[in-house]
């Protein structure tokens, strides 16, 4: 069955994305699905059957006229050859993801060195007199590591580079893979993201926390909340980076797909598409966002019994929003 | 054994179409069958070749599409056709024509096509 799906799925895959061809594909695969039940219920073998309903299919062309392709039929024999797609196999594909996933993890190992520098001068400048100048030696240390990672970072995902700027394409049964990963991952993603965002945002609270009720012992406010401060912003950081990374490789997989034809489809038919991209931004912080209000509002008011109104109002603007801003 | 010329049956695939949906309504795959059957195994429609003579029909306005479950009550939603009153005296006058190609073409056709 999954032969059959395969070979109707790549004859359309460098059809238009339009809704005569996708309903043509339907139509056809619900014959071949027929067909191929009978034969299998008459008791032909798998590859009998699969045999039969592939070489009874006919010829697209016999389509061109009805779904007005007639034009780009003999526009595609002209172009096929000069815009060769370089076709990523499942095994380059997968590797991709594990490369861009090593890739963010260095890159947010990196950014967290960097932003958790600062915090050699404030401890070790407390400790003696010499120990600012120590610190600032650390501090560059830690900088020098990042700055190595960065540069390794870059070689890991080098050979990759082709994905994005020449065309690419994915074939029907990797993308569904693909997309099937992607969506076991979005869980997550959307988990990691929103407590990387709160981290950012509330990194001041344990600090604030501790002023209130510790207050007085010089130590503890000159070094540990300090110290705090950063690692908390930090980790939200490297959070955000790494899981943005995982997440982009995902979509720029599926993303090599021509847009304009039927495989540009292949694992996003579930997919809204926005109008710009924009607003494609903007809708997938949108939940991360909401999250982040109602923890930070809730824990500043200590209103819980109220703040959860957020989420049914969050809930019905996301649907209008969704309904108005898809094409 | 002789196969039949696509080009000339082309012209007829409509006909046979209309034959079998002026008993009922029915579906791709069904069609396909009764054509094979009809023509006693003799001739074998395509499915692209099927699927372009609906669309054509549809917008010609011989025969509507419906969606509805399977007969057999497994729960299937397909694509149905259903035969018009345009569509009936399309075939009508699809019929005549085939009668008088046949009635010319008969005249040109010697006994087991031996001079």
């Amino acid at each position: 069955m999954n032969t059959i799906k395969n070979y109707l799925e790549s004859m359309f895959a460098n059809m238009p994305n339009t809704p005569e061809v996708l309903k043509a594909k339907n139509e056809l695969w619900q014959m071949m699905e027929d067909k191929y039940t009978e034969l299998i219920n008459d008791g032909k073998t798998e590859n009998e059957a699969v045999g039969t309903v592939i070489s009874e299919f006919g010829n697209l062309e016999d389509l061109a006229d009805i779904l007005g392709l007639r034009g780009a039929f003999e526009q595609k024999a002209q172009t096929a050859d000069n815009t060769p797609r370089r076709n990523i196999t499942r095994d380059e594909a997968f590797e991709y993801i594990k490369d861009r996933t090593t890739n963010g993890l260095m890159v947010g190992v990196g950014v967290f060195l960097c932003i958790t520098s600062v915090i050699c001068p404030i401890i070790l400048g407390t400790m003696s007199r010499h120990g600012g100048a120590i610190g600032v030696l650390g501090m560059a240390a830690m900088v020098a590591v990042a700055v190595v990672l960065f540069s390794l970072s870059g070689t890991k995902t080098r050979k990759w580079n082709f994905i994005g700027k020449m065309p690419c394409s994915l074939d029907y049964g990797t993308a569904t893979e693909v997309s099937a990963e992607r969506e076991k991952y979005r869980t997550s993603h959307a988990v990691r993201l929103t407590i990387g965002i709160l981290l950012c945002a509330l990194c001041w609270l344990p600090a604030a926390v501790m002023e209130e009720f510790i207050f007085g012992l010089p130590f503890i406010g000159d070094v540990i909340t300090p110290t705090i401060l950063f690692v908390t912003v930090g980790i939200g950081v490297f959070l955000i980076i790494l899981t943005n990374k995982i997440m982009n490789s995902y979509d720029s997989l599926l993303g090599t797909n021509d847009r304009a034809t039927v495989s540009g489809s292949y694992g996003m038919e579930n997919e809204p598409v926005y109008i710009n991209k924009t607003v494609d931004t903007i809708m997938s912080v949108y939940w991360p966002t909401i999250t982040c209000i109602y923890l930070s509002y809730s824990f500043l008011t200590f209103n819980w019994f109220s703040t959860w109104i957020i989420w049914p109002i969050a809930g019905i603007i996301h649907h209008v929003l969704k309904k108005n801003l898809t094409k | 054994m002789i196969e039949i010329s696509s080009d000339v049956i082309r012209g007829y695939n409509d006909t046979m179409i209309l034959f079998i949906l002026g008993d009922a309504p029915s579906y791709g795959y069904e069609i396909s069958k009764k054509i094979k059957q009809l023509s006693k195994e003799k001739y074998l429609i395509k499915e692209t070749t099927l699927y372009s003579a609906f669309t054509r029909m549809e917008k010609n306005g011989f025969i509507e599409s419906f969606v509805s479950e399977d007969a057999e009550g497994n729960g299937k939603k397909r694509t149905y056709y259903r035969i018009t009153e345009q569509g009936k005296q399309y075939y009508a006058d699809k019929c005549e024509e085939w009668k008088l190609t046949k009635d010319v073409v008969e005249n040109f056709i010697r006994d087991n096509g031996i001079y």
